[in-house]
């Protein structure tokens, strides 16, 4: 018994050492759980629009998802997101080189789930049980208030519906949510209007997907924002939205 | 048949304020004035201006075809209101929009009398015209790959595809002063015309030369067009079909068709973003149809039949 759970642990000690991540998701948890062994990461992983780990990536190399870059990094290990990259992915696979696909989790179950997968296999175990108590202090310290209706709107007037990571934020923040996964036009949403809108932050450059959201029929509904990065991927930092959404306005 | 376009319009626009996504009748007084009000209204500006445009364009030139959309103007106006807009120009100047629209416009206007001067058959003007889309959306890519969204190039496939739904009376403002102006201009070409259509000596010899016809279709197209193209994106084929089907009621004379290609322009956008509001109440669409892809629909089937009619 003893030596199966010592060759059981074997793979666990022998966590990759050179780890490059291709998705600006995986490039999160690699920077939170195990950053020395980052040998490269994604370009967005440095957009602070984009990426909750911007300043600590911008001190880590990054590299354009292309086979030949990648493999002369010779990483024994590479990060990836479900889509995107896959030719690039391709060649590596052919090469031998593991590949681990993030599965993009769209509620605090699935980050929990998510989080020690990768803590896992990083061999940072202890930092990913460290990361899932800090995101559920989070969520334990939101007050309970009395129930409201959030809706979530984005670009060209997308509304986040069921199952989706912007509907378990507002959830976890104590609100209904409004938001319906189809494409709402401002009539609609000013003839059934929530009692909260919740948009991103909007960006700094011009942007005709979201330039409606100045329209002045919406000026009656109340607005919160939420910077995007917190939900461009959900993760253990996910829980800081719903806390922005349960603080008084 | 003025008459009729008039009842026309009245009724389309009546329903306007009736029609939209929060459903049929009379709705909220703020979604009445600050959605549907301007909507409606824009909708019978840039038609009004897009049909009346192409009534002028097509007699000046002496060419069926010819069409804003069609000659590149409406893509010349596109070009310069998505620079001012995605440069951040018009966030800082609001007419900067409507201004870079004109502005577009005008160069499209001047790059075609210059071709029309040249131009030997009619099919030349309207190859000189297709170059010049193909320009003007060449460049509108390279502008914006150096804009700083990023989303800049996918968001501008919707824009281009025309469209009036979620505007303010802002867009109103900014763009009813210069399409009304152009109207105003263009309708008074009409005698300029009739003497062209006897031939260019004749017309300057009737005091009409043909160079002071076009440079006044030139100011008035640039003015009509390029502020209705900064605020509804890429609308095409209303100037084209317009003339077309008034022609069997109102004869060939040029002169004639102005006033009445105005208010038809006018009528056929109004039914045409009448049906675009109207058909996610009645079908299952996930959101509107653009306005440019129906007219379009609307309006390249006649292109085809005018094609194979006109051009030898």
């Amino acid at each position: 018994m003893a030596v199966l759970s010592l060759l059981l642990a074997i793979p666990a000690m022998a966590a990759p050492l050179r780890v490059v991540s291709l998705n600006l998701c995986t490039d999160q948890f690699l920077v939170l759980l195990a950053p020395e062994r980052a040998v490269a990461l994604s370009p967005l992983a440095r957009d602070p629009a984009l990426s909750t780990v911007a300043a600590q990536a911008a001190a880590l190399p990054w590299v354009r998802p292309d086979a030949e870059a990648v493999l002369a990094l010779a990483p024994d290990l590479i990060l990836a997101g479900p889509f995107g990259a896959q030719t690039t992915l391709a060649v590596l696979a052919a090469r031998g080189l593991p590949i681990a696909r993030t599965e993009l989790p769209q509620d605090f179950a699935a980050i929990r789930a998510e989080t020690r997968r990768f803590a896992a296999l990083l061999g940072a175990v202890a930092t990913g049980e460290r990361l899932i108590a800090g995101m559920d202090r989070v969520l334990a310290s939101i007050p309970p208030h009395a129930e409201r209706s959030a809706m979530p709107i984005e670009a060209r007037g997308y509304a986040p519906g069921p199952g989706s990571l912007e509907e378990a934020v507002i959830r976890a923040a104590g609100f209904a949510s409004a938001g319906n996964g189809a494409r709402l036009s401002l009539e609609t949403i000013a003839s059934h209007p929530p009692d909260l809108l919740v948009t991103a932050a909007a960006p700094d450059y011009p942007s005709l997907a979201t330039d409606f959201l100045a329209h002045p029929v919406l000026r009656g509904i109340a607005r919160r924002t939420w910077p995007p990065a917190l939900l461009a991927c959900g993760g253990p930092w996910t829980a800081q939205a719903a806390a922005l959404l349960a603080r008084d306005p | 048949m003025k008459p009729a376009l008039v009842t026309a319009i009245v009724g389309l626009a009546g329903l306007g304020l009736l029609v939209g996504a929060a459903g049929f009748g009379w709705p909220d007084p703020i979604i009445l004035v600050q959605l549907r009000l301007p909507r409606t209204l824009l909708a019978l500006l840039v038609g009004g201006g897009l049909g009346l445009s192409g009534a002028v364009l097509q007699g000046a030139l002496r060419n069926p075809l010819a069409d804003p959309g069609l000659l590149g103007i409406g893509g010349c106006a596109g070009l310069g209101a998505v620079i001012a807009f995605y440069w951040g120009i018009s966030a800082v100047f609001a007419p900067a929009l409507p201004l870079a629209g004109l502005f577009g416009a005008g160069l499209g206007c001047l790059v075609l009398l210059g071709a029309a001067g040249r131009a030997v058959s009619g099919a030349s003007l309207i190859l000189a015209g297709v170059a010049l889309s193909a320009i003007a959306s060449a460049l509108l890519a390279l502008a914006l790959t150096a804009a700083p969204n990023p989303y800049a190039l996918a968001e501008i496939t919707f824009w281009l595809m025309g469209g009036l739904e979620d505007r303010s009376l802002l867009h109103l403002e900014l763009a009813a002063p210069p399409i009304l102006l152009g109207i105003a201009v263009l309708l008074r070409l009409g005698p300029g015309l009739d003497a062209l259509a006897l031939g260019e000596e004749v017309a300057a010899s009737l005091g009409r030369p043909v160079g002071r016809t076009l440079r006044a279709m030139a100011v008035g197209v640039t003015l009509a067009v390029g502020a209705g193209a900064a605020v509804a994106g890429g609308i095409g084929f209303v100037g084209l079909v317009v003339p077309h089907l008034l022609r069997p009621f109102l004869g060939e004379r040029p002169g004639a068709l102005l006033g009445a290609s105005a208010l038809a322009g006018a009528a056929l956008l109004l039914g045409a973003d009448l049906a675009a509001r109207a058909l996610p109440l009645v079908l299952p669409l996930a959101q509107e149809p653009r306005l440019g892809v129906l007219t379009a629909l609307l309006g390249a089937p006649f292109l085809i039949r005018i094609a194979r009619r006109a051009v030898p």
